[in-house]
């Protein structure tokens, strides 16, 4: 068997609204390997949350068309069935929410929850899940295991609480780890625990990891691959290095050079990106990008680019007039 | 203090505790600074350190329960009624949720125009006028948009009409509480950029209080780092970026993520959480999780002490001095 985990083509989501539909996702392609750790990275409104969603099978029922294909570890996720869904949930691919507190029943032990799944999807019987569970609790890190498997949610602190969420998603060793936005709303001191604790299960449980969020920082030291999403489409993918020193569309730029640098000087002017992202229900012909796009020609309002293949490897773009490469100048 | 400006803003003391008699929560555990005239001071600490608590306390939007706050040499915390009307239209406010600090079913200009209303301090047509002016100046063409509704707007542009309202009283001090953190990346380099317009134009004085360290550093001269509800280092800005003396200080800095494939992977991570306010550590409140830790952090407090100009840190070890040993 070949080490390709998943394989994503043309995969596109539209929901039904009342304004008309709202292509969330417009035709993505990527592969995953394994033991590979991609990033997804994208404004709020760029489709990374639906695309990852999507992958999932976890979408609404009602109002929304997908089409393409998503392939995971030779599954079919795109029109399969609940029943067929819930067959590779947790074992084959888990998520990771962002907002720990909401992923959690309040009212329900917190040992309890991480119970269930072992009992209803590995047929655990009581004694045997509570061990594997408290195990578990301490594989994410979790001080006094025994006393806090009796804790309700509310008694723990957010980054313990999303500590809980990864050792649920960890229960019945899943293939892919799909974190969206797993530190968004913790602290710096608490997201790099959490990131660092991700690395380690990562190469200790032989895991592949998406981590979908909108902080460059996050994905710049701890993915191998990035992709970049802007209205629904992936804008430039790579290596991240080259994503992130030798990027080749200017939206890629822009977001890099619009974060301010902890390294750079207080009262650094900053390249803001000028307008805003577009209305997905009016999509024009052309790259979504261009009203706010230094660098647009006539061609570019007219007609999207298509991703092109760069020099490095796997590095693509989708720009008409890609900004010159680094490659080889330094 | 060394410095020989003359401070518009002289927090002393000051104090916030909630909760019961019996249950004390001390918020703001008796913190003391000035911030200058036409500087920008940054406030950083992760959350529960009492940061925005600090800032609404300088607003008396939550009571002190100690200590005293002067701006402009008339303290806050003793004034009422009118008078204590008048010296809040120095100082405003700006949240860290633009779409719920603008109500959502009044028109743009009515919510610009609203302190002018309030003090009736200007006639109709130079209401206009000044509503134009300040929405020209936020990046909001008042004559399309004047008359929509709040709900009409994206988060940034909802930002920049909170920042067009805090700015119709002239006030001499802004507080911004998180002003940016809701915003994606690109609206908030636009804020960002605007806020420092603004402050130019119009002289203003900031309080900028925010978690994301790479943000504060931007806009500030000076930071100050809370822990805990006390403030632990109050330097310059690039200086205390680029030599903390307050181990967390340090732990914090090197927590921060940068955009950048080449920032060293696996920094010195801060183990464990903060402890609970209900209950903080005797002594230093941070040497719970203090590597350099000893028996005197336990027993006394360190205090806030200038090891260089305009440089404090309340630590027994700064790490400077660590170093030289």
């Amino acid at each position: 068997m070949s080490d390709r985990l998943l394989e994503v083509r043309d995969l596109a989501t539209t929901f039904a609204t009342a304004g008309g539909p709202l292509p969330a996702v417009g035709g993505v392609s990527f592969d995953l390997n394994q033991n590979e750790t991609l990033g997804i990275v994208g404004e709020s409104g760029s489709g990374k949350t639906v695309l990852s969603r999507t992958i999932m099978g976890l979408q609404p029922r009602t109002n929304v068309t997908v089409s393409g294909s998503a392939r995971l570890n030779g599954f079919e996720v795109v029109g399969a069935s609940e029943e067929a869904k819930r067959g590779i949930w947790g074992t084959e691919v888990a998520m990771v929410f962002q907002d720990p507190m909401t992923s959690l029943n309040p009212v329900m032990r917190i040992g309890k929850q991480i119970d269930e799944v072992l009992r209803v999807r590995l047929g655990m019987d009581k004694a045997a899940a509570k061990a594997r569970a408290i195990e578990l609790l301490e594989l994410v890190g979790i001080p006094s295991p025994v006393e806090r498997y009796r804790a309700y949610p509310g008694q723990l602190s957010g980054g313990m609480r999303q500590r809980v969420v990864i050792a649920i998603a960890l229960a019945c060793s899943p293939k892919l780890l799909m974190a969206d936005e797993p530190t968004t709303g913790l602290d710096v001191t608490i997201q790099a625990q959490i990131l660092n604790l991700l690395d380690r299960l990562k190469s200790q449980l032989q895991m592949s990891v998406i981590l979908v969020t909108h902080d460059l920082g996050v994905v710049a030291t701890r993915t191998s691959r990035i992709i970049v999403m802007y209205a629904g489409r992936v804008v430039e993918t790579g290596s991240t290095r080259d994503v992130f020193q030798n990027h080749r569309m200017p939206y890629t730029r822009a977001l890099l050079e619009s974060s301010p640098k902890v390294a750079s000087h207080s009262h650094t002017r900053l390249q803001a990106i000028p307008g805003r992202p577009p209305n997905l229900m009016k999509l024009t012909a052309g790259c979504a990008f261009a009203p706010r796009c230094a660098y647009a020609t006539e061609r570019c309002h007219r007609e999207r680019p298509e991703l092109t293949a760069a020099e490095g490897p796997g590095h693509a773009f989708a720009c008409w007039n890609p900004l010159p490469t680094t490659r080889g100048a330094s | 203090m060394s410095d020989p400006r003359t401070p518009l803003l002289k927090v002393r003391d000051l104090s916030v505790t909630f909760g019961t008699k019996r249950h004390p929560v001390s918020a703001v555990a008796g913190i003391s600074f000035d911030v200058y005239e036409g500087e920008t001071l940054g406030l950083v600490g992760e959350s529960g350190c009492g940061k925005s608590t600090t800032g609404k306390a300088i607003m008396r939007i939550v009571e002190p329960t100690g200590g005293t706050v002067e701006l402009e040499g008339r303290d806050i915390t003793t004034e009422k009624g009118r008078a204590l009307r008048q010296l809040r239209t120095r100082l405003q406010m700006i949240f860290q949720d633009p779409i719920s600090s603008l109500n959502p079913r009044r028109r743009v200009k009515d919510i610009v125009a609203e302190p002018l209303d309030c003090w009736k301090s200007v006639t109709g047509d130079e209401r206009e006028r000044l509503v134009q002016d300040l929405l020209s100046k936020v990046g909001i063409d008042p004559l399309v948009y004047g008359n929509r509704y709040a709900r009409q707007f994206s988060g940034g542009q909802c930002q920049r009409i909170s920042i067009a309202r805090s700015l119709a009283m002239r006030p001499k001090l802004l507080i911004c509480d998180e002003m940016v953190s809701a915003l994606d990346v690109s609206v908030q380099a636009q804020i960002l950029n605007l806020l420092e317009d603004l402050k130019n134009e119009y002289g203003l004085t900031l309080l900028f209080i925010a978690h994301d360290l790479a943000v504060v550093k931007n806009v500030s001269d000076r930071v100050a780092v809370m822990y805990l509800g006390k403030i632990c280092e109050i330097g310059p800005s690039d200086t205390l970026y680029e030599d903390p003396e307050h181990p967390y200080t340090k732990f914090l800095l090197g927590a921060a993520l940068e955009a950048d494939v080449d920032s060293p992977v696996h920094g010195d991570v801060l183990e464990g959480e903060p402890p609970s306010p209900l209950n903080p550590p005797s002594g230093c409140r941070f040497r719970t999780r203090c590597p350099n830790a000893t028996e005197k952090c336990a027993s006394e407090e360190p205090l806030l002490q200038e090891i260089a100009p305009g440089h404090q840190v309340a630590c027994h070890y700064p790490l400077r001095t660590l170093a030289r040993r």
